[in-house]
This record gives C-alpha cells, structure tokens and sequence, in this order.
C-alpha cells in the first residue's frame, strides 16, 4: 500500500465532497486523512486528501479530474501524508 | 429572457428543454412533480406516458441513442426517482446522454423524512456525470442549460436534475441568463499523433479494435474511411456494432466471450491493437494478463481516466476521433495479415447447421437482418435488445449499418432495456422500423411497457425467444455449477399472445422451423405493433464462450 496526498481545488458546493469521498472509495483508495476550508470568498474549497492503495495515483486523479466541481488536483509527492500510521 | 415571459420554475423548465430543442420526453407523474406536469399542460413539449419510471429512462436513452440527441425522463420523488436509477446506470456505463428531472418534496420539508422523500442526489452521484439541486427558482435555466452541456460534453452521459416542489411553484423574479455554464472539458494530453504513426509503420499485423465512442462521438465516417486507406481488419465491442461496414472482407466481428472464433484468435495475434472508444471491458479481454499478449497498443479515446486503466498503452491518442482518426491513415503494406485476417473469417463463419428439430435462434436472426437488407431497409431499422442469450445471438448473427441502428445494454447488462429502448427509439425516428428482439426473462421486467405502445400506437415489432428459461443463467449453470439449474425455469410464463392481444398488438407464435419465412414477412409487412414468439428448445447455448479468467483462444463451442 502507498500513500498519497492530493491538494484539490473545488467548488464549493453541496455535493462536491460527497462525490470526492465516493469516487475515492470505488476506485479502492483508503482515505487516511482529510482537510478542507473554504477559501476566503467561500466560492471555492481548498482540501488537502491523503489515500492508501496499491492502485494507481494517477488514475484516481484522472477519475477526479472528471467530476464538475473540481477545479483542480495536485499530487503533492513531497508533503508528509497526513496519515500517522 | 425576463421574468414577465414566465409565471413559475415549472413553466420555465419546459420553455427552457424547448430551447434546447427538446420536443419529446418520457415520465411519469406524482404528487412532488405535479407542478410541473400541470406546466405540461399548456406546453408543446410531447410528454410519453411511461408505465414505470424505470420504462421512462430506458425510452429516454432508446431516443437519444437511435437520434443522437439528448435523452429527457421525468420522475416524481421518492420512488419514482429511485426507479429511475437502473436507467441512470445504464447511461452512465454507456456514455449516453441524458437529463433526469426529479420531482423532491418542498425545501422546507427536506430532511424531515417526508412522505416520498429520498436523497436523490445522494443516490444519483454514482451513476451520473453530476447532479444538481435547485434551491433558488432564478438558478433553473442556468442549471437546465449545465445539464444538457454535460450530458453532451466530453465522454457523454446522464445527469439529474431535482427541482423541489415549491421551486417548481415559484415566481420567477429575475432577469434570467441561460449562458451560465460551467463546462468542464477532459484534461487531455495532446495528441501523439508523430508516436502513432511510427508504432503503425512498424507494426505487421495491426488490428482495429472498435468501440462504442466511434459512434458516440459521430465518427463512423472517419472510421471507414480510416480503414478504406489503411486496410486494416478490424474488430467490434458490442457496443461497437454497426461502425464497421460489415461486408469489408477483413472485418471479423465482435471479439470478447462470445466472440467469433475468428476475431478472438486474430486480436490474439496481432502485433499492435489500435482501441478506438473502446475501454478493454472485462467481457472483451477475457483474461487481461493473456490480451493480445504480442501487441503494443495505441488507443484512441475522449476520456484519459480509460488511459491505462485495465491494459497499459504505448500511445495515447486523446481527443476528438473526427480530428484524430484522419492523422493516422496512411496506407499501410500488411498484404499477408490481410489475407490472414480474411482466411480465419472464411475458416470460421458463422455456421446455421442445427441438429435440433426446432426453430434455431441465430438462424431465424440471422434471416431478419438478411430479409432487411434484401428489402433495402437495413439502414432504416433499429433493432433493439434485451440482456441474456437472445442479446447474444443478436450480436453475433445480425449485421448493423450504424451504431444508432442497434441499441443494447452493455456495461450494465440490464434486462428489460429492449422494449422500452425500442418505444424510445420509435418515437425518435417515426419512419423507421423498430424491432425489439427480447428474451422472455427480460421482457417481463419491464412488460407493463406493452401499455405505452398501445397508448401511443407505436409499431414497434418485438421478436421474443422463448427458451422459458433464464437462459444465459441456465447455460452458465449447465456449465459452471454442476447442472444444478438454481431458479432459471420460467416454464410458468403467461400466455404472451394472449398478453399482447390484451394490448391492442397483433401476435403470433410460431414452433417450426418451418413456419419462420412466413412469420417474418408477416411481422415485418404489418402496419402497427407486433409481437412474434418463437419457441427454442431450452438448451440451446450461446457458442463460443470464454470462460471466466480464460485468454480469448480458449473459447468453448460445445458441451463436452
């Protein structure tokens, strides 16, 4: 299992983490950890999603890249995972 | 556009689908839609009384899969929402456009549990492209005018629109813009058209294999002009059916589990395999590790999330296939793998001989796509099916000109699509003749659907194969669970000519072979609905067959 962390961009609207935390499951990542707020004019959210997988990163963020609500995803391959395991 | 043109959300929806040029729609009224369907009332918009919601969706994705354009259901909450969801997935699966329009309880009774109050939306995010929720009367035309450019952007598919009651009710009170879009294109690499081309110089024995995007994305032309200039053999998914001229000499067929002999050994074979809108399903790949094991692979496709995703790929052509599909062909010196191609298509054609006494399936299918072309009709008819063996010998024994032309459940797989997909595809293309070939499993799950075509007069002619078994179940059980036939006997069907009699449709059965010229002619030759049972002995099997976890040359064409 690997861990990633992905620093994602959204819109801030009703369903966008519903959705993020559902693609990130079926694709067969584990989440570990989670952070988000919204920016200052509220209109966008800023999380920060660490997973576990043997699955590949890049198409989880393929997959993500895919949903409406989502500006933008970034792998932050040097950032510790927020995961303490 | 302002707010002195309209009264209330409900009448602005149905203004809006009408400038999206919408002018049918399929649903089914209930307490939190009724607004909406009294907007319905004064409006040009064509509503089709579905008898299910699940029979709504279905004639939704049968219209825009036949017509090329946008879907459009309606459903009340609750319940008639969640019966829209097989339909959802269906599309979803199958990258067809649609728009759901959800009925949900007044705002300020979400989350109360309300009677018929579900989360729709909850429900709906894994098998949409998105969904939204009006929560303010002035977001409606916004929202409406994202969902049909979602639905049709990119990779196409479904999305869900639930208006609460009160928002379909209340007054519109500002000026309204419709270009309020958020379009989200896929993230593409650019196009590695340089790389292409020098894996297709190299290759000896390139093989296309063709998928459902070709037609998604209106191709088809690019395509057989693509292999006019190339000479490529070439393969189909399911869901490719009909891209390829089925008279070119190096076209083998559908590939997969039950696939020709001969696409299966020649992809099997092959030293590159070009994917186009194709996404390496397991039902195609048979067991990925054995896949075309000496092929490197271009593949061609709008959606980069299939890049890599069950096989990896040695180019990525990403983009439009209209674009795409002319930069790579080029002549190509494949003389003996041509010839190769074309002697395993000869060696292993499609055989009628039957040992049984009866009416053998596949040839009574295979007469009907060969009647049409005789009768020059095969590009004005679409042929429609349900899930299950019948689907199966449809795929394998008739020819198609288009994808639009044949309309099928394939990543889903869900029974009951047929009839209601062939009641879509009716209304889309009025002049055309629509045949529904179902099993008789299948058509019962969505058989109230008999009552739309009566309603409506829809001349829908539906061929049903009556093994009185759940026969794709029963086979599987024969050969994978030690004959013990668990639940697949459907020897206590009803009377289907009585059934379709009690619907105002002409019907018929028939018990030998034959009686099925006549059959045929009088089916097709008939005005209105039509419904032409054929009995088939219950162990008739699909051949060949891939086994679970096998590679693709290890298919099985008899019982041992």
């Amino acid at each position: 299992m690997t861990n990633h962390t992905l620093r994602i961009t959204a819109e801030n609207q009703p369903t966008v983490m519903e959705k993020l935390l559902q693609v990130t499951r079926y694709r067969g990542f584990i989440v570990t950890g989670m952070t988000m707020f919204p920016e200052s004019d509220s209109s966008l959210l800023t999380i920060e999603l660490s997973v576990q997988s043997d699955n590949s990163i890049e198409h989880l963020q393929y997959q993500l890249n895919k949903l409406i609500d989502i500006t933008a995803i970034k792998l932050d391959s040097d950032a510790a995972s927020l995961c303490r395991t | 556009m302002t707010s002195k043109q309209f009264k209330s959300g409900a009448a602005l929806l149905f203004k809006v689908l009408q400038q999206h040029d919408v002018k049918d729609v399929f649903g089914y009224p209930g307490g939190a839609i009724m607004p909406i369907y009294d907007a319905l009332y004064d409006s040009d918009v064509k509503h089709f009384l579905c008898r299910h919601e699940q029979g709504a969706a279905f004639s939704a994705i049968g219209y825009a899969r036949a017509s090329g354009k946008v879907g459009v259901c309606l459903a009340t909450s609750g319940p008639g929402a969640t019966n829209l969801i097989t339909g959802l997935a269906d599309a979803m699966s199958d990258s067809i456009p649609v728009v759901a329009i959800t009925g949900q309880v007044a705002t300020k009774s979400m989350g109360s549990d309300a009677f018929q109050e579900v989360d729709i939306i909850g429900l709906s995010l894994a098998c949409t492209k998105h969904s939204f929720q009006v929560r303010d009367v002035n977001d409606l035309a916004g929202i409406l005018t994202q969902a049909f450019a979602i639905a049709l952007e990119g990779r196409q598919g479904p999305v869900l629109v639930d208006i609460p009651k009160d928002i379909q009710l209340a007054q519109v009170e500002q000026a309204l813009s419709l270009v309020n879009q958020k379009n989200k294109t896929d993230a593409q690499e650019p196009a590695n058209v340089g790389s292409a081309l020098a894996l297709l110089n190299q290759a000896k024995k390139p093989m296309l294999y063709v998928g459902g995007g070709v037609g998604m994305a209106g191709a088809v032309t690019q395509l057989r002009e693509f292999i006019n200039i190339t000479g490529m053999p070439s393969v189909a998914t399911l869901k490719g059916l009909g891209a390829v001229n089925s008279d070119d000499d190096c076209y083998l067929g559908m590939l997969g589990m039950h696939g020709r002999k001969a696409a299966n050994l020649a992809v099997q074979e092959c030293d590159l395999l070009i994917a186009v809108g194709a996404r390496f399903d397991d039902r195609v790949t048979g067991k990925l590790a054995e896949f075309a094991p000496h092929a490197k692979v271009i593949h061609f496709d709008i959606d980069q999330a299939e890049i890599g995703k069950r096989r990896g790929v040695d180019v990525a052509v990403m983009g439009d296939l209209k674009v795409n599909l002319p930069a790579l062909a080029i002549p190509l010196a494949i003389t003996e793998w041509q010839e190769h191609c074309q002697q395993l298509g000869k060696e292993f054609a499609n055989d009628y001989t039957y040992l049984g006494k009866g009416i053998y399936a596949p040839a009574v299918l295979n007469e009907i796509s060969n009647t049409l072309k005789a009768n020059n009709q095969a590009e004005h008819t679409v042929i429609t099916t349900d899930v299950g063996q019948h689907q199966m010998w449809t795929a394998q024994h008739m020819d198609f000109t288009d994808p639009s032309n044949f309309l099928t459940s394939g990543g889903q797989g869900a029974m009951g699509f047929g009839l209601p997909a062939a009641i879509g595809a009716q209304i889309s293309r009025p002049q055309d003749t629509v045949i529904a070939v179902c099993g008789d499993g299948s058509f019962m799950m969505n058989v109230q659907e008999l009552g739309t075509i009566k309603r409506y007069q829809l001349p829908v002619k539906i061929v049903l194969v009556d093994n009185s078994k759940l026969g794709m179940v029963r086979q599987w059980q024969q050969l994978f669970f030690d004959e013990r036939y668990s639940e697949t006997d459907l020897s206590d069907n009803p009377d289907f000519v009585a059934l379709a009699q009690a619907f105002n449709i002409k019907a018929k059965i028939i018990t030998e072979k034959e009686q099925v010229s006549e059959a045929i002619e009088e089916m097709l030759s008939h005005q209105g609905p039509y419904l032409l049972q054929m009995k088939i002995d219950a162990f008739d099997n699909v051949w060949p067959l891939v086994p679970p976890d096998t590679a693709n040359d290890k298919m099985i064409e008899s019982i041992k």
